[in-house]
């Protein structure tokens, strides 16, 4: 029997519950916020207010007001629209608007995937429907039928697609799209946020070859941009579209009142810093909610977790029979499948949702009153987005944070202002990245010939057309750099990844069909595809069983074990090009381009949760070449250490480094890496090198130039109050024998602290 | 030098610029090998919108390609037009045969370099080949043809699917310079030479329908997917030698699509002799175009003049010809004929025509649930059928069966 509970009486419980409130590290209540309406523009087509009166609309919210205005007005602009505040009606509005008044105008749509257009798709024929006009909106992806191509083509009003199609499949054909390119009146972006990194700096230049496009035809498309928070939003949208926009920062739409718990799991070995599984303790939490009569959602960080959950969870309801009260839901759902448990929760037959990070991503599945997140998410942004999940207007929410034993989750129950007292990370991309400006640049030359007069995002392109030329790609005439070659460009670039040469990933699971599940840039998959790694994908753990260097496949099956693997790399950097630096004393801070030479060496078998190392092995690759963009700190030795001390404390503090990078900067851990050198090439000194881990860079480590004595402080002071005796895998990594590991990386960081300050107290930039 | 190499070494040039406006269109200068080209055998002409290449030859009627001369085109043509029949290789109108070279597969970056056409005149052919002289001079070259001139049908093989879309692309790139261009009557001959000889050719590949069905085989031709190299090649260096023979291959093409136009107009009216599957597919042909009156007296033909265990196929089809008229018996027959030796799809609608005709036509029940399990066997065994299909047969099998077993047993109590 469920007791109806609130939150409020729930929250009065634990209060009293002494268990309870050891683990609870800190608790905070952010209050209530009401909604801000305006009324329908006056100029509102009848047909869209009754459409909207029928769905029991009867005015916006601030934000869709003027969303609409700046539309109208031909003004680009980017809204922050949190989960639940109506952001479709941002768009929409305005492009029904138009169209109702203009039969001829198009706008295309923009989703980050294929489901997320037809989720939307969905929703935007049942609003047309509703107001009983004639106007034709498809999706275009690899699933429409050939048949209603052209179609979609000449009389589309609203395309919905995602950057992959209109990359290959639209902007090289763009003669079929005549009528849409030369009437576009609206680019819509939803969910700008997930443009970042390697994939939005491809997007980027996806975006400006459109635009290229449109500028042929004669169209002037308004870019209307949707998103979650981020730290940059305008800034984002700026650099993604490169065009001119205004910022909505203020929803209209109500907030209930929220109250976040911050979690932590008991300590289990308190020398190695050891606590209690975070995805046991999490269970635990959301078995009271659920006795509780509270719907909740559980986010988990991968499908075996899910799993773990969602099966110690139905203990509760075994007993009963074809209860459907407990659900899983993991990436790779159909959409039939969605609709039944988005049904689950609206009707309450389904009370508790476990799933995977997937479920971040605009699917609307609806508000629930709990929302428990099993271990940071890896971003500020990604921790609001899951607890945006909670919180039905007007009504409470609670949001908990269970921490795991890792040091970037500990740090964040020691400080609980970081989640909740900063704005969320910048999301940052970097279209200057030579091998993707380069890639994009052929598919331009090949869409339109580039005049001997012409720039290309914002760059003067005149030398790089001339080296395509020299490569037997181009050919020049009087005044133009005309394509001239039998391949495809598009279909050989990938906008998911920054070199050309990937290694192409292939499930054989079933061994009569094999299917490709993914590809992955061949830097990476030294160390994530090498023979017995295990590879997750979309939370399923695979086992690589096999990879063939020579043809760049990784052969893998599914598997499911409670270990995952860790591979360590040899890297050998050079310093090209120092693009700035910093020195003082002798000490010296620098970036810029780098060479690098890795090799992949043997890999370790670690355990989930108590990170034991449970078996390891060699690893047979030759080593790879990359040239990227780094940041550099170099430092007089000291004298007092031997060698193998400075080794030590040098990898200790690596270790515990690269596990804060991600605090300063928006990026995925295996975007960046840290690496010591005891006596590096370049300057003969003990050197910690922060790198790209994509060729050509993308602009990570430059950032971390600015903030070397933010990021040491931090390490510091972490390591500093870290729980742990010598060392343990929350700070600077488990530790099997040396005795001083701890003492002497504080020691270090605290040298470094001194030199990195005294960097910023005054000596200038040369 | 590695390409990360050279991409490093780019991005310490690389500069900021602004964006100008697109210039308007101007007429691109003559490319410097005007000269070397025609020598090569083209002649350089120049209109509003730059410089092309022509080459023109003309045939005299009594040239021979393959089995037939030129003229007897011009009778097959006149003969089929006499023959009242509704059919796609009909036409009262001049055709030209059309063939174009490009430099890719798809896509607003492959160009059209060589645009063949083949005119129908008084006393033979004019071929006209007309050669891009730049990437730049794309407009002149298509300005020229006759492509956006005429309206009369044009007849290509595969130009359904790739020529003209691909020409549409090329038009509507320049569609500020050039005039729009006209939707044209087309009759593609791989369309009917998929007709004529499925089952009988694997590869409907031009040069292998010349080699086996119209008797021409090629000397030193190049093959097709070298053109977009030899062109860049071509332009590059100025040396026009491998254009040649690029242009050779695009007027064999051509001439070949007269005589494969002659050859399946007689085969069409029955008055040139192929193996069996090509006169069964001429009938199957006829059905499809609905005119069964034709494809029946065909069918029966090739049953009537051929070795049974050739006439499977043209059994099965001449028993729908049958149902059509509404002759039970002989269709009945026929799919009986036709049984042993047919394709999954086919055996399966027989064993349904078959039942269906046992069960409502001669209400021999018995009869009709022997095909009913010989069909529900046949689904069973089958490795071809994939789920839901196999399913959904099976299904609509056994309702028929249990229908078939209680009529049965309602015949036995009355009886």
């Amino acid at each position: 029997m469920l007791a109806n509970k609130t939150i409020a009486m729930l929250l009065q419980e634990w209060q009293q519950d002494a268990t309870m409130q050891a683990r609870i590290a800190y608790q905070q209540t952010l209050p209530a916020v009401p909604a801000k309406y305006a009324a329908f523009p006056p100029e509102l087509h009848a047909s869209l207010r009754h459409a909207l009166t029928m769905r029991g609309i009867e005015r916006l919210y601030t934000h869709q007001r003027e969303a609409f205005d700046l539309a109208m007005a031909g003004q680009s602009f980017t809204a922050i629209t949190p989960t639940a505040s109506g952001k479709s009606y941002c768009y929409h509005l305005p492009v029904l608007q138009t169209i109702l008044h203009n039969d001829k105008a198009r706008a295309l749509y923009l989703f980050p995937t294929k489901a997320l257009a037809q989720d939307q798709m969905n929703d935007l024929s049942a609003l047309i429907e509703a107001m009983e006009v004639p106007i034709l909106s498809y999706t275009y992806d690899g699933d429409t039928a050939p048949g209603l191509r052209t179609k979609v083509r000449q009389a589309g009003h609203i395309v919905m697609t995602n950057p992959d199609m209109l990359h290959t499949g639209i902007l090289p054909h763009h003669t079929k799209w005549v009528s849409l390119f030369e009437n576009l009146a609206f680019i819509v972006i939803d969910e700008l946020h997930t443009y970042k990194g390697v994939f939005g700096s491809h997007v980027a230049h996806v975006i400006r070859r459109l635009l290229r496009i449109c500028r042929y035809y004669g169209s002037t498309p308004t870019i209307i941009c949707t998103s979650a928070t981020i730290k940059n939003p305008k800034q984002l949208a700026e650099t993604l579209t490169a065009t001119p926009h205004q910022l909505i920062a203020n929803s209209g739409a109500p907030v209930g009142k929220k109250t976040f718990i911050f979690y932590n799991p008991p300590l289990v070995n308190p020398a190695f810093g050891v606590r209690r599984s975070a995805v046991l303790e999490a269970s635990h939490v959301a078995k009271q909610l659920y006795t509780a009569g509270i719907q909740t959602i559980i986010f988990a960080k991968s499908r075996v977790r899910v799993e773990m959950i969602v099966t110690y969870l139905q203990e509760l309801t075994k007993r009963k029979i074809q209860d459907e009260s407990i659900k899983g839901y993991r990436g790779g759902y159909l959409p039939s499948e969605r609709r039944i448990i988005e049904k689950g929760l609206r009707d309450g037959s389904i009370q508790t949702v476990v799933s995977t990070n997937a479920l971040e991503l605009g699917v609307d599945i609806g508000q629930l009153q709990a929302c428990i997140m099993t271990g940071y998410p890896g971003t500020i942004a990604s921790a609001w987005q899951q607890a945006g999940r909670a919180g039905r207007r007007q009504s409470e929410a609670l949001i908990i944070y269970v921490a795991q034993s890792t040091a970037l989750d500990q740090y964040i129950i020691e400080n609980p202002a970081f989640l909740l007292g900063q704005a969320p990370e910048e999301a940052r991309i970097y279209p200057e990245n030579m091998m993707i400006l380069m890639d994009h640049l052929k598919c331009a030359a090949f869409e339109l010939p580039f005049m001997t007069t012409d720039s290309y995002g914002g760059y003067d392109i005149q030398d790089l057309l001339a080296y395509l030329a020299e490569q037997g790609v181009l050919f020049k005439t009087s005044d133009q750099w005309h394509w001239m070659s039998d391949r495809f460009p598009a279909h050989d670039i990938s906008l998911r990844s920054a070199s050309q040469e990937n290694v192409i990933i292939i499930d054989k699971t079933i061994p009569a069909s094999t299917t490709v599940i993914g590809e992955m840039d061949r830097h990476s998959a030294m160390t994530l595809l090498h023979e017995e790694a295990i590879y997750l994908h979309q939370g399923i753990q695979y086992q690589v069983e096999e990879l063939d260097w020579e043809e760049k496949k990784a052969y893998v099956r599914e598997v499911d074990v409670d270990y995952y693997t860790d591979a360590n790399l040899a890297v050998e950097m050079k310093v090209l090009d120092e693009d700035r630096s910093t020195q003082w004393q002798g000490n010296a801070i620098g970036y810029g381009d780098v060479g690098l030479v890795a090799q992949a060496t043997i890999f370790k078998k670690i355990r989930f949760n108590t990170h034991d190392n449970i078996g390891s092995g060699p690893i047979h690759l030759p080593p790879d070449e990359m040239h990227t963009s780094a940041t550099w700190l170099s430092f007089m030795s000291f004298n007092e250490w031997n060698e193998e001390e400075l080794t030590d404390a040098m990898t200790g503090a690596a270790y515990a480094m690269s596990a804060f990078i991600p605090i300063f900067i928006q990026c995925d851990s295996n975007d960046i890496a840290v690496v010591p050198q005891v006596k590096a090439t370049h300057s003969e000194m003990p050197t910690f090198f922060i790198y790209d881990k994509y060729p050509g860079g993308i602009g990570l480590s430059e950032k971390v130039y600015d903030i070397w004595p933010r990021l040491i402080e931090k390490t510091y002071q972490h390591v500093a109050h870290c729980a742990c005796d010598a060392g343990c895998p929350s700070c600077i990594g488990a530790q099997e024998t040396f005795i001083n590991a701890k003492a002497n990386v504080k020691t270090l960081l605290k040298k470094l602290q001194q030199v990195a300050q005294a960097d910023e107290a005054g000596h200038d930039e040369i | 030098m590695s390409y990360e190499k050279q991409m490093m070494l780019l991005k310490k040039q690389l500069k900021k610029a602004k964006d100008v406006a697109r210039p308007t269109f101007k007429r691109p200068i003559p490319p410097p090998y005007v000269a070397a080209w025609e020598k090569a055998g083209l002649t350089a002409y120049t209109n509003d919108f730059g410089t092309y290449f022509l080459r023109e030859v003309y045939y005299d009627k009594s040239m021979i390609h393959g089995h037939f001369t030129l003229a007897e085109y011009f009778t097959a043509k006149q003969k089929i037009q006499e023959a009242q029949v509704i059919h796609p290789l009909v036409s009262d109108q001049e055709l030209v045969f059309f063939d174009t070279e490009t430099t890719g597969l798809k896509g607003v970056g492959t160009q059209i370099f060589l645009m063949g056409e083949l005119h129908e005149e008084e006393e033979g052919f004019r071929l006209k080949q007309y050669v891009q002289a730049d990437p730049a001079h794309e407009a002149a070259m298509l300005f020229a043809t006759s492509m956006w001139r005429e309206s009369t049908p044009i007849v290509t093989y595969n130009g359904k699917s790739f020529d003209w879309p691909q020409l549409e692309t090329r038009f509507t790139l320049h569609r500020q310079q050039l005039p729009p261009l006209k939707k044209r009557a087309h009759i593609d001959l791989l369309h009917t030479t998929r007709r004529l000889w499925k089952k009988d050719m694997t590869s409907m590949k031009l040069t292998t329908i010349e080699e086996d069905k119209l008797g021409f085989t090629r000397d030193n031709d190049i093959p097709g997917f070298l053109a977009p190299i030899i062109y860049a090649d071509a332009v590059r260096s100025g040396v026009p030698d491998q254009l040649m023979a690029v242009l050779q291959h695009n007027e064999w093409d051509l001439l070949s699509l007269i005589t494969l136009y002659t050859q399946s107009v007689y085969l069409v009216l029955e008055e040139a002799k192929d193996n069996v599957i090509t006169h069964t597919n001429v009938g199957k042909w006829y059905a499809d175009l609905k005119d069964h009156e034709r494809s029946q007296a065909i069918l029966q033909r090739v049953t009537t003049n051929t070795a049974y265990q050739d006439t499977y196929d043209a059994y099965f089809y001449l028993a729908w010809q049958y149902k059509k008229n509404k002759q039970p018996q002989q269709a009945y027959e026929a799919f009986q004929q036709a049984l042993p030796q047919l394709a999954e799809v086919q055996q399966l609608q027989a064993y349904e025509e078959l039942a269906k005709l046992s069960e409502h036509t001669y209400k021999d029940y018995e009869k009709a649930l022997e095909y009913c399990n010989e069909a529900i066997q046949c689904i069973m065994m089958s490795t071809r059928l994939k789920n839901p299909t196999r399913a959904n047969k099976l299904v609509a099998w056994q309702k028929r069966q249990r229908r078939l077993g209680t009529k049965i047993a309602q015949q036995t109590k009355i009886n």
